[in-house]
Formats: structure tokens, C-alpha cells, sequence
């Protein structure tokens, strides 16, 4: 007989949270499964649940990254600035992957080799990427996005005869490649092996300083990448365009079952959860709720999903 | 530097010891920061406006100071909540007591706006300490409360503040600082305290010992709470209105000014003095950067080079310190 195992009876519940938001949201509210509308949080909860993989990778190894919003908006501002520039979009998102690659690492060589708190690390490096980017700009960032991404992540797109943006089918390969990643791989064990004894794992011949540079080197490129989907989103650079996410991707990787104390989750939580906070999000505006109180209404939502499934055991149980 | 023998060491050099020990870097920073500044701004750094300067610090030296019991609790305790907390408190204060009852004295004002910070803070240790939902979760979901909540009372900025008010921004800016202080050296001087840095050390060595750790850990985010509602109070004695959108600007630079105050955010080490200086720093630093005139964007990344630099340096003096002694990041 097949048994649930508690992480994915936590990855089960968030499922079953955002099917339950579904049929609420379509008993509700007219139009709610509309197809428009379900292609709309489909390309919402994609980008969410891109700019959440790296938060995923790095909570499971015991770390948080807060500068994914920065990396977000730098992205976003400097793939604009350059292709309106004229400058090859091919190169325009190699140097970005590059520059954000770099930053991450240091991120992760700085927490890991001097064993600082990645909180703050991320957060000083973050502040200094937005202020060197709105200095660059002048604070007002120009230039658009070339067509092909704006079409790629169009809500009105097609894919191979299908009613949704190239975004999506995509986006599923992706998510299938890091959950291949996570379980399949030598990284994905070290992943876990350092997150869950971070004493032990060297033992085991891990490193720990390569392994967390290389993590946080992967959340800045995923934070990058989705910073150059938001811009075909939107249309044009805008520098804060990230900050949402500075508090959605932590809370779609902890609705998604992963904990914070690092060495346990899934990719696919995270996803269930970025798809649970699009249809939140959903739901309430379309109830005619103002957005402040979508907000504290969305508070209230993380604080009831996580201590119906993700609390953390009790203190005896650890001894 | 070479190891000497401890007991050689003079007694004034070992408290100096440990004052660096348990602050990093912070206090040089801080000397050096307060020398600059009264070099290349004499006219703002005068004696005579001691009490203006220190009103225009406050809120950010509170919020440092109220973000600290939480953290020093330990296993990922932290409030990242005192920020909107301050934002709700100047909302309560300024529209509810003054505006809506007329209500002018601060010995009803005062103690609402304590009692109200409690009252968050309790809600937050309920989450935090008793249910187990990890802290940044907990306390991310009352933020998102607090800051809706306070967008909906108080859509715009609005009101006005009695004058015995503005004089805490103003004269009198010492007193609240100095109330937090003072309520922090009596914590002190209770067995809870050495409660609290065993359980932040190591909470499975304190609760085989006997130490209440989950009352321990509730205390501490009410604890915060009560802080963050004075500087709450600091925040509407310096702006003297309502505004909704200045108070969470505080949480992650407040953090940032714990970090750099020495204080571990893994728990168990480090103090309210530390915070303080740590905020003291930042808003130091932010002077002497506003002073060259430079742009804001360069004041940020001014900013985030020295926050990341004083922290590597105080890593770095710990790795001499301590060398040879594991831990975790």
C-alpha cells in the first residue's frame, strides 16, 4: 500500500488548497474558470513560480535569499536599457545571466566562507545592485522589450495549438528539469546532505563553500530570468517591478511544504504554492476586496495554511 | 593579534574584550562616523542640537532595539513585523486617540501605544513561539496584516500631534530611548534574561535543563512588541502626523542595524546596546553621505558597501577570536 511520506502529504495539502481556492473562486464569482481567466494565473503563477526556484534551492540548503527583488528589477531595467540600445538580445541575456550569476555567487561565498547570516548578506548586496542600477539609469529607466518575449509570455499567446503563452509549456519542462535536478542529481543530494547537517556533510566530502556559492549563483540567474519575463510582461523596465516578490516567493516555498530550517522540500511545493498565492490573490480582488485589504487578507491566508501543515515539530521531539 | 594569557590581561582590558566581543566593529564605527560628521557638519552636530539629532535617529535606533529580543531567542526567531508595527502604532495614536477621541494626555497615550505593541507582539509569540509556524513566516503574515490594516484606517497621511509630543522629536528625544534602556537593564537583571541567551545558544541543552523554552521564546516577541510601540511613539513625534507608508521602510534596515551591531542572528549573543549603535551607524553614515551632496542612489549603494563591509570585518575579527570553534552560518 502506497503511503504519503509528511513532506509530500505537505505538498499534497497545498494542492488540494489551490483546487479547493478553484471551485471557491468559480462557485463565487462569474466568469472566475473562465478561459481567459485561468490563462491569466496560469502565466502569473509561471513567473511566480520561476522567480521562486531559487528561493527553493537556497532555503533547502539552510539559507533566504532577499535579494531576488533586486536581482528582479535589475534584470528587468538593464535588458531593457541595453535592447534599446540595439544591442542583440542573444547577448543582452547572456551578460545578464552572467552579471547575475556573479552576484549570486558572492552572496553565497560571503555567507558560506565568513558564516554571516545570508539575510543579510543578500539584503546588502541587493540594496547595492538597485542603487547601481537607478544610478546607471538616472532613475529612469528606458527601452522596451524585443517582441519575441513580449509574445513568449503573452496571455493571449498560443503554444503548439494550445490556448496559452509559450511561457507555460516551457515553464512545465523546467519545473520537471529542477525536480530532476533536486532528486536525480549529485548536486540535488548535496543540496539536501548540506541542509539538513550542514556539520556532516563536509565529512561526506561536500564543499560546503562551492556548494553555496553555486546555489546562490542559481537563484540570482532564475531571479534574472524571470526579471526578463516580467519586462515582455509588462512592456517596459521598471526597477521596483520585483519587490512583491521578495515576500511571495518565501511564502509560495514555505506554503509548498519546504522548511526554513533547510534540508527538506520540493520544487513541486514551491509550484502548488506560487499556483495557491496566484489564485488568493485572484479570489480576493475578484470578491471586490480594496488592496490593502487583499493584503491583510493574505496574511491571515499564510498564517492558517502554514500552521494547518508546516509547523515546525516540537522541541522534544528534537532531542 | 597573538593570544595572551587571560588572567595576565588587566581587568579594564578584558571588559574592553568583551564589549567588542559582543558588539564587532559597531563602536569604532561609531567614533570614527561621530568625528566625521562633526568635521564636515559642525553647525548640525553643535551641542544645541544634540536633542533634534537624536529625535531624527530615534526611530531607527527603536526599531533596532525592538527587533532584538526576537532574534536573540534563537532557532530563526526574528520579528520582521516592527516595522508596520510602528506604522499601526502612529496610525492608532495620531487618528484613533487624538483625532477620533480628542484624547491628548500621554499618560492615556502612552501607555495605549505600549499596550497596543503587546498586544501585536503576543500575537506574534502565539504564532512564533507556541504554534511553531517558523518565525519569518509569523511574523511576514502580521506584517501583511498590519500594513493592510493600516492602509485602510488611514488611506493618506492626516493629523496633527500635541506639542508635548513633538518635544519627544525635539528636547526631550532622549526620554523614550532612554525609557527602552532602562526597562532593558531591569530585564536584565532577571533570570529571564539568562533564560533567554540559553535558550538562543542552545534551546535543546536549555529545555533538557529545565528552561521553559516556549514561555521563554512568547516572552521575547512581547518583549519586542512593547519596544516596538515606544518607537512607534518616536516615529509620530518626529513626523507628527499620521503616515502609512514611513513605518514598514523600518523593518530590513533595522535588521540590518542588528546585524551590524553585532548581534547574532542565529541567537544567543549580543545586546540592546549593540542595536543601538548599530542604528546610530546607519543613520550616521546616512548623514555624512547626505551631506556630499551625493544622490540618493549613490547613498544607497554607499550604504549597502559598508553594511556588507562591517559585517565581513566582524566576521573576520570572530574567525580570529574564536579560532578553531565549529558552527553553522
Amino acid at each position: 500500500m502506497f503511503r504519503f511520506s509528511p513532506d509530500q502529504t505537505r505538498v499534497a495539502g497545498a494542492i488540494v488548497v489551490a483546487i479547493g481556492l478553484h471551485l471557491t473562486g468559480m462557485a463565487l464569482i462569474e466568469g472566475y474558470g473562465s478561459a481567459f481567466g485561468l490563462r491569466a494565473m496560469l502565466v502569473l503563477a509561471s513567473l511566480l513560480a520561476i522567480a521562486s526556484i531559487g528561493q527553493t534551492l537556497v532555503v533547502i540548503i539552510g539559507g533566504i535569499d532577499l535579494s531576488i527583488p533586486f536581482l528582479i528589477g535589475f534584470a528587468n531595467v538593464v535588458a531593457a536599457q541595453l535592447f534599446g540600445d540595439g544591442m542583440n538580445f542573444m547577448l543582452v541575456c547572456l551578460i545578464i545571466g552572467g552579471l547575475a550569476g556573479l552576484i549570486g555567487a558572492l552572496n553565497g561565498a560571503i555567507s558560506s566562507g565568513l558564516r554571516i547570516h545570508p539575510l543579510i548578506v543578500t539584503l546588502g548586496m541587493g540594496t547595492i545592485v538597485q542603487g547601481a542600477v537607478l544610478l546607471w539609469t538616472a532613475g529612469f529607466p528606458s527601452g522596451s522589450a524585443p517582441a519575441a518575449v513580449s509574445e513568449f509570455v503573452s496571455i493571449g499567446g498560443e503554444a503548439m495549438g494550445l490556448p496559452v503563452p509559450w511561457l507555460v509549456p516551457c515553464f512545465i519542462v523546467l519545473a520537471a528539469l529542477i525536480t530532476l535536478m533536486l532528486a536525480r542529481t549529485p548536486y540535488g543530494r548535496r543540496l539536501f546532505a548540506l541542509g539538513s547537517n550542514p556539520g556532516a556533510a563536509p565529512l561526506a566530502l561536500i564543499n560546503p563553500v562551492l556548494m553555496w556559492t553555486a546555489t546562490f549563483a542559481l537563484s540570482a540567474f532564475f531571479a534574472a530570468m524571470a526579471g526578463v519575463l516580467l519586462l515582455g510582461f509588462t512592456g517596459s523596465a521598471y526597477g521596483e517591478v520585483g519587490q512583491p516578490y521578495l515576500f511571495q516567493t518565501i511564502a509560495a516555498v514555505v506554503i509548498g511544504g519546504t522548511a526554513l530550517i533547510g534540508g527538506r522540500g520540493s520544487y513541486l511545493g514551491t509550484v502548488a504554492g506560487a499556483v495557491v498565492l496566484t489564485e488568493l490573490n485572484t479570489l480576493l480582488i475578484g470578491l471586490g476586496l480594496q488592496p490593502p485589504m487583499v493584503q491583510a487578507a493574505l496574511g491571515v491566508i499564510i498564517i492558517g495554511l502554514v500552521s494547518l501543515y508546516g509547523r515546525d515539530p516540537p522541541l522534544r521531539t528534537l532531542i | 593579534m597573538t593570544a595572551s594569557p587571560r588572567t595576565a590581561a588587566p581587568n579594564g582590558r578584558a571588559t574592553l574584550r568583551s564589549i567588542w566581543r559582543q558588539t564587532g566593529f559597531a563602536p569604532a564605527l561609531l567614533v570614527i562616523l561621530v568625528i566625521l560628521n562633526i568635521i564636515i557638519n559642525p553647525a548640525r552636530f553643535a551641542p544645541g542640537n544634540w536633542g533634534t539629532l537624536i529625535g531624527l535617529a530615534a526611530p531607527l535606533i527603536g526599531a533596532a532595539m525592538a527587533s532584538t529580543p526576537a532574534i536573540l531567542g534563537g532557532r530563526g526567531g526574528i520579528d520582521i513585523s516592527v516595522g508596520p508595527l510602528m506604522g499601526f502604532v502612529n496610525a492608532m495614536v495620531v487618528l484613533v486617540l487624538i483625532k477620533t477621541l480628542g484624547i491628548t494626555s500621554p499618560v492615556i497615550i502612552v501607555p495605549a501605544a505600549i499596550a497596543t505593541g503587546m498586544l501585536v507582539g503576543a500575537i506574534n509569540g502565539l504564532l512564533a513561539a507556541i504554534l511553531r509556524i517558523q518565525p519569518i513566516v509569523a511574523t511576514l503574515g502580521v506584517y501583511l496584516i498590519l500594513v493592510g490594516a493600516t492602509l485602510t484606517i488611514l488611506p493618506a497621511p492626516t493629523g496633527t500631534v500635541p506639542a508635548w509630543f513633538k518635544g519627544l522629536a525635539g528636547a526631550y528625544s532622549i526620554l523614550p530611548l532612554g525609557a527602552v534602556v532602562l526597562a532593558w537593564w531591569g530585564i536584565r537583571r532577571l533570570p529571564y534574561y539568562d533564560h533567554l541567551m540559553a535558550v538562543g545558544s542552545d534551546d535543546r541543552a536549555a529545555y533538557t535543563a529545565g528552561v521553559p523554552v516556549t514561555a521563554v521564546r512568547f516572552i521575547s516577541y512581547v518583549i519586542t512588541g512593547a519596544f516596538a510601540g515606544v518607537a512607534g511613539l518616536m516615529l509620530t513625534a518626529l513626523i507628527g502626523s499620521a503616515d502609512p507608508a514611513i513605518g514598514p521602510t523600518y523593518t530590513l534596515i533595522a535588521i540590518s542595524a542588528v546585524a551590524l551591531g553585532g548581534i547574532s542572528l542565529a541567537g544567543g549573543r549580543g545586546g540592546l546596546l549593540g542595536a543601538a549603535i548599530g542604528a546610530a551607524d546607519i543613520f550616521l553614515l546616512q548623514s555624512v553621505l547626505t551631506y556630499f551632496n551625493v544622490s540618493t542612489f549613490v547613498l544607497q549603494i554607499g550604504y549597502g558597501t559598508v553594511l556588507i563591509l562591517a559585517i565581513v570585518l566582524t566576521a573576520v575579527q570572530e574567525r580570529l577570536l574564536d579560532r578553531g570553534k565549529g558552527g553553522a552560518p
